[in-house]
């Protein structure tokens, strides 16, 4: 079995190894950004109003990445299969169901960097801001909050990819979509929460969902 | 165990025009059994109802001596499989197909794809998508035998491919087949091919079986002959007919083509006032488009 | 020695390759206690069922002109002295009556045919 899912991990590596190397700069990078302004010396009560709106603002990205990740490491995981009409996997000696978890469980393995990516890189922002006082930093928590997010987000769309390849196309098409104009909104600061106005639509409720919405802080009082 | 497939009263159907019905198949162990037939006739259907590709609606398959699908797993594990579209990942180089390859077959024999590799004059660097289409077949082929199967289930695999590479495939499988024993299921409408090779040949139409038999039987028992005087009505004849018709020019003569021919048959024609005044030799392709004339047309006549 | 073996000829298979292993030994171009070629190399070669050159080899085992020896190989028995001879005489008198026979299809004359012997023959020897 360790024989086979080395197998699995690097053709997984090999399809998805751009969205991995991308979404880990990105998820280096954004805590950095939304942190860029605390290296100041002169701090007020002002300054922290202006801090906590950076992050939140900056935040919004978090769970964009991770519904992103998620979504192109789904993708990634099963394209060649869809391309073979499932052939190869189907004529493999092992059960159907055991290839798909060897598929998923190569996909976790790699969201491991981006994941450390957010630790490493909010722990270095954090580690080179002076915060001013009553506020506190939250890199564990932001870290573990992005794992669990990246992580629902790939398990949904990978259980949607790994079926037909039609209804798998249209799915990921319309949220591919969704995710971008949202990507757009907030890089243009225009005011848009679609994964929480999906979410309501959708009827979901609470539960791995309820994940993505909110503010995602690394500092936060 | 005496066959390496054995399929039973196999039904199934896929829309409104494609059904196969009554399928009955049994190739012996350690044979290289011939699957002949038109394009369209069921042949590569039948092929993943073995795999456990498609489901039967009815009948039963039974390979390596497990029943399909449900150990479909176990079996394929045994099972060399060579499809007739390429169906490996163009993204991946050939090292790097064979290196998967490997990982899930125990019995996988490293040293038998590096010999094939360089046989076969293999680019191990090579992306699969940028092979030609006769270095992706010998690829296929290179993966199923060195998973050192019981059973290796070809289906059309030198078809639109160069003399050269056909020869290198055949030799490559014949070599596989002497030194393992294994069964070679192989489907193919490149008649003359098979020829050479197969002990055993079925073939097929439409969905429905014509005739499976010792290849020999059917290559030396498919014959032409000029009959004189033969009455309309014949019975229990120890051959085949399978056409029948006029000679031109009139007279008394008639040219048939009769199957399960052994010689000595011709004391049946004395035997009803007639008398065969040639027995022409057919090679197996006339004998094959013989075979499916008579069955086209005998199920044409039913129909009606 | 196997070049034109013809898989659509009514000669089954085996029995071609066994014919041009006897012509072989009988004209010496297989001398006594030589391998035959193994029965993979064979199959690979002529792309031909490996079963095919398997029974060759076991009618002329039963013919008396070559033994298997499971494990090493096949190879050419010593033959009795008159044995070679005798079957180059068959061949001969095989390929007169294939000669015979296709004149006679296409309707060249005894007289016309022999008038032909001569001539070649006589063109060889000068």
């Amino acid at each position: 079995m360790t024989a086979m899912f080395r197998a699995v991990l690097f053709s997984q590596w090999k399809w998805s190894r751009l969205v991995v190397v991308l979404g880990t700069v990105a998820a280096f990078a954004i805590p950095l950004l939304s942190l860029q302004g605390a290296a100041r010396v002169d701090r007020g009560a002002l300054q922290a109003q202006e801090l906590l709106r950076a992050v939140q603002s900056w935040g919004t990205l978090y769970p964009l990445l991770a519904t992103a990740l998620g979504l192109l490491m789904a993708i990634a995981a099963w394209a060649a299969d869809h391309r073979g009409r499932h052939i190869h996997a189907l004529t493999l000696p092992l059960e159907r169901w055991r290839y798909v978890l060897l598929r998923f469980g190569a996909g976790f393995v790699l969201l491991a960097a981006p994941i450390a990516a957010v630790l490493i890189g909010s722990s270095l922002a954090v580690l080179t801001a002076t915060l001013p006082t009553g506020l506190q930093a939250y890199p564990i928590a932001l870290a573990a909050r992005f794992a669990f997010a990246a992580f629902v987000a790939y398990a949904l769309f990978f259980a949607v990819s790994a079926g037909t390849a039609r209804t798998a196309g249209i799915i990921l098409a319309t949220i591919a979509a969704l995710v971008l104009v949202q990507v757009v909104a907030s890089i243009a600061n225009i005011d848009l929460d679609l994964l929480s106005a999906a979410q309501t639509v959708l009827l979901l409720g609470p539960g791995p969902l309820a994940i993505f919405t909110g503010r995602w802080m690394l500092v936060d009082v | 165990m005496s066959d390496a497939i054995q399929i039973e009263r196999l039904h199934y159907r896929a829309g409104k025009n494609f059904e196969i019905k009554d399928l009955d198949l049994h190739v012996p162990s350690g044979s290289i059994y011939g699957f002949l037939g038109p394009n369209g006739s069921g042949k590569t259907t039948t092929i993943r109802l073995i795999l456990g590709l498609l489901r039967p609606l009815s009948g039963r398959i039974m390979v390596l001596g497990d029943p399909m699908p449900e150990q479909h797993a176990r079996i394929l594990g045994r099972v060399g499989y060579v499809p007739e579209q390429p169906h490996l990942d163009a993204t991946l180089t050939v090292r790097e197909l064979i290196d998967f390859q490997a990982a899930f077959y125990p019995q996988w024999d490293r040293a038998q794809a590096e010999e094939l590799v360089q046989r076969f004059e293999l680019d191990g660097e090579r992306l699969f998508g940028r092979l030609s289409k006769g270095q992706k077949a010998k690829l296929m082929i290179l993966l199923a035998l060195a998973q050192r199967g019981d059973l290796l289930v070809l289906d059309e695999p030198t078809d639109g491919l160069d003399p050269v590479v056909r020869r290198d495939i055949l030799s490559a499988l014949l070599t596989y087949v002497s030194e393992r024993g294994a069964t070679i299921f192989i489907s193919s409408h490149l008649v003359h091919e098979l020829e050479r090779v197969c002990d055993w040949v079925a073939v097929m139409d439409d969905g429905r079986l014509i005739t499976e038999a010792p290849m020999e039987k059917l290559k030396h028992g498919t014959k032409r002959l000029v009959v004189m005087g033969a009455p309309a009505e014949i019975v229990n004849p120890p051959f085949r007919i399978l056409t029948r018709e006029s000679a031109n020019g009139g007279g008394a003569g008639e040219n048939w083509v009769v199957g399960d021919w052994e010689p000595g048959m011709t004391s049946y024609f004395e035997g009803v006032g007639a008398s065969v005044r040639e027995v022409i030799d057919l090679d197996l392709e006339d004998g094959f488009v013989e075979l499916l004339r008579s069955f086209r047309e005998r199920r044409g006549g039913a129909r009606r | 020695m196997f070049h034109g073996i013809d898989p659509r000829s009514p000669i089954p298979l085996y029995v071609q390759i066994a014919e041009r292993v006897r012509l072989a030994i009988a004209t010496g171009t297989l001398g006594s206690a030589a391998p035959l070629p193994s029965v993979r190399q064979l199959s690979a070669e002529l792309r031909v069922n490996p079963a095919t050159i398997t029974q060759a080899y076991r009618d002329l085992e039963a013919q008396g002109f070559v033994e298997i020896r499971h494990g090493a190989g096949t190879f050419v028995r010593e033959l009795a002295p008159g044995r070679r001879a005798r079957e180059r005489s068959q061949h001969a008198v095989a390929l007169v009556r294939k000669l015979l026979a296709e004149a006679r299809r296409s309707g060249v004359s005894l007289a016309e045919l022999q008038r032909a012997l001569e001539t070649e023959l006589g063109a060889k020897t000068t």
